[in-house]
Order: structure tokens, then sequence, then C-alpha cells
């Protein structure tokens, strides 16, 4: 049985949604305001490695890397409206780019994994 | 035995050992995240040696002709000299051959130094003092010009300004550091639509990426706009005019600020509008940031890869 990773296609499959899914979050008025004054550059790199870790990829994900990037965010208002409008733009990402049923519900369900750090509510 | 040399330090590599390693190893504290070559925080820049295709996986053709790589996957095969990304390397002296006006608040700037190889569109290091230091992106072209030129703002309470405007003659000796920037002609198809954007002295770095696709027999349609707050402002403007004149796939568009046209009468709302294609066309943007980061915005949500969309930033006091 192959790997998620391998069966979505692997880096070339990051690759091909990262932009997409991106330009998704930026035109989404639920969350686009989180993005205002960050570096697109350094924000898609960030992207990409998110989307690889929730592709199944090689990553060296922790959840303390997770806390801190969403620390300033918390200020903001960030709360589970926002990951639930996240996860939905992944959703649709995935149903764009012709990544079938199964293979959707696993990407969600890893990147939703990763819920309780982004909002800073797990204890290590 | 391969060795990387950064800032005063020289490491020897373990066999298999990457460029974060050896600096961590080394004390150094840099930075990273993801260390698998994604995340792009542990982004370095190396200025002598050749590095490994792996360790520039993933970074626009820019970054890679001017050598900048990710360290926490770079397993070094040559002896590497590296920086980190904001640093500009060491110091050269410089001459003034001359320095005039363009504008009334606009000089230009020309400088001899041996020994500084750089690409159009990058910008250097200007050293008047050890503490009085800026950053200017160069609007000359190696192959063409046997000077390097700069076009500078003259702020009414700037340190620099004050010196280029009473102190800085033909004869005078400076320093300069560099260069830096990847906004460079660099994984351009010959036949893509381009757009240069700029306002002010953004139009430096366009007027040398101009001359550098045209010198390499560029054959998509270039299209410049210049912005600026006066009519004054748009400098070299007789030059572009007659250089559209002469290339038919070269178009200059001209942009005085008009706070009261229905868009915002700026250069950006200018390109926005008269752009077609935003998905195949090679974008270079060169301004002040708050201009910048609006045009990249909009430019990526009207279907542009990041990849193709180049920038240079001016930053105060840079």
């Amino acid at each position: 049985m192959s790997t998620l990773f391998e069966r979505i296609g692997g880096e070339k499959a990051v690759n091909a949604a990262v932009e997409l899914f991106y330009r998704n979050l930026l035109a989404d008025g639920r969350v686009a305001r989180f993005f205002d004054g960050v570096d697109m550059n350094d924000q898609i790199a960030k992207q990409k490695s998110f989307l690889t870790m929730a592709f199944g990829g090689p990553n060296n994900y922790t959840g303390l890397d997770m806390r801190n990037a969403h620390k300033r965010l918390l200020e903001k208002g960030l709360n589970d409206s926002h990951v639930d409008a996240v996860l939905e733009n992944l959703d649709r990402t995935l149903r764009q780019l012709g990544v079938g049923e199964k293979e959707v519900r696993e990407v969600c369900d890893l990147a939703n994994s990763v819920r309780e750090d982004v909002l800073s509510r797990k204890q290590d | 035995m391969t060795r990387l040399t950064t800032g005063g330090s020289a490491i020897n590599l373990e066999p298999g050992e990457t460029v974060l390693q050896a600096l961590e190893r080394a004390g150094l504290d840099p930075p990273s995240s993801c260390r698998a070559g994604q995340c792009q925080t542990c982004l370095h820049r190396a200025i002598e040696g050749t590095l490994p295709p792996a360790s520039q996986e993933g970074l626009t053709p820019g970054q890679k002709a001017t050598g900048y790589f990710l360290a926490c996957v770079c397993v070094p095969t040559s002896d590497l000299v590296i920086m980190r990304p904001g640093d500009v390397g060491r110091e050269i002296d410089a001459e003034v051959r001359a320095i005039e006006k363009l504008a009334p608040d606009i000089v230009r700037l020309r400088l001899e130094a041996d020994g500084f190889d750089y690409r159009p569109g990058q910008f250097l290091e200007l050293i008047a003092r050890d503490d009085l230091r800026r950053h200017y992106s160069l609007a000359s072209h190696p192959d063409e010009d046997d000077f390097l030129e700069l076009h500078i703002r003259l702020h009414d309470n700037g340190r620099m300004s004050r010196l280029l405007r009473n102190e800085i003659i033909a004869g005078a000796r400076l320093r300069i550091a560099g260069p830096s920037g990847a906004c460079i002609y660099e994984g351009v198809d010959p036949d893509q639509p381009m757009a240069l954007i700029g306002a002010g002295t953004g139009l430096a770095p366009l007027y040398g990426v101009l001359r550098e696709a045209l010198g390499c027999g560029h054959r998509g349609p270039i299209r410049l706009y210049h912005g600026a707050r006066n009519t004054s402002g748009l400098y070299l403007g007789d030059a572009l005019q007659s250089l559209a004149g002469r290339q038919a796939h070269f178009d200059y568009k001209p942009v005085v600020l008009d706070p009261s046209a229905p868009l915002g009468g700026d250069v950006s709302a200018l390109a926005l509008a008269t752009v077609t294609g935003f998905a195949e066309t090679a974008f270079f943007l060169c301004g002040g940031e708050n201009l910048v980061n609006r045009l990249r915005r909009e430019i990526f949500l009207r279907g542009a890869s990041l990849n193709q969309i180049r920038a240079d930033v001016f930053l105060p006091g840079r």
C-alpha cells in the first residue's frame, strides 16, 4: 500500500496546490485579513511547508512552530471558525485540482490534526 | 574536505553534514524551522563556490542565479563562502566619475570601481562613512557601461542627501558593497510579455532590466510603467520615449499622480487596468513598500505566479 504522499502525487502536487490554496485564502473575506502585512514570499514558503505536512510528506512538524507562528493571529481574534474556513479552502483547492475523494478526506484530517496547536489549546 | 566560510569563521564540514548543521555546530545560531527544504527560514546566499541543485529547489530563478540556497538541505560538494540574505558582503573602493541632476530632487551618481560584478536590477550599498550607509539600485548595465549608475532621491533632511547635494563631486572617494537583490532578468521566456512597474527612482533597476532584456533579444511585448508625483519626476522620459519609437515591442507608459482620478490615478492603478494576461506576464516591481506590496498581492490574485513577480522594495534608510 503506497503512502498518502505518493498517491496524491508527491512534491509536484504540493507545488500545484500551494499558489491556488493561497490565492483562495486571500480571496476569502473570512480569513484574508490575517494575511495583511505579511511577506508573501515568506508566507508561500510556510504554506508549502504546511501542505507538505498535510499531504503526508516529509516534514519535521513540531507543535511549537505551529503555536509560535499563530500567536500573533490569536491576538487578532483567530478562532475555530477561521480554522474551519481554512480547511474549507483546502478542501476546495484539492477538488479544483481533481484530487480523489478519499485523499481529500485524509489530507483534511491531517490538516485538522494541528487545530489545537494553531489555537494554542494543547499543552506539551 | 569541504570548507564553509561565513563572516569571520571558517568551518570544516563533516562528511554528509548540511550547512545548517555546520553553522549550528559552530555556535552561529542560524535561523531554521522545517529543516526539510520548504519553509525557507534558513535561506542563505553563497558568493563563492558551487551549490548542489537540491539546495535551490523551490527558489525563484532570480534567487537561484544570485546564489540563494536553503541551508537545511545543502550538503556542499565544493568550498563555499556564504552570508545571511540581508548581508551585502565585502566593501571595495569607488570613485565618483560624475554627479548631475536628473530632476529637481533626483541626482544621477556615476561611480568607477574595479571588480564589481552584478546583474542589471540588483542594488548596492553606498558607504560614505562607517555610520552612513544606504542601499541604491543599479541603473547601469555591466556589459554596456564602464561605470555604475545610481539614481538617488534627495531628501531635505537626509544625511546622505546633504552630502550628495553639497560635498560629493567628481573624483570623490567612496566605498561600496554588494551586489544584492534578485529582481533580475532571469527565468523569463524570450516571448513572454513583460510588465515593468516602478515609482520615483524605482525606475533605476527597471531601466537596467529593460536594457538587459533588449540586449538579450527579448521578443515579447515589454511595457514600462513609471509613476511620479509630478511631471519633473518623470526623468529619462525623453530617452525612453525615443527608445519606444525605435523598438516596436517596447511601450513606455509615464503617469503623474492624480488623486482625483477614479481609480486613484497612480502607476499601480494604470498598470492593473491595462495589463492583460496576468498569468502569462513576467512582472518587475520597484518602489516603496506600500506600492510594491499592494501591487504584488493584486497581481497574484489576478492569476500571476509569485515566481513571476520579481520585486525590489525601497525601504527608508535601507
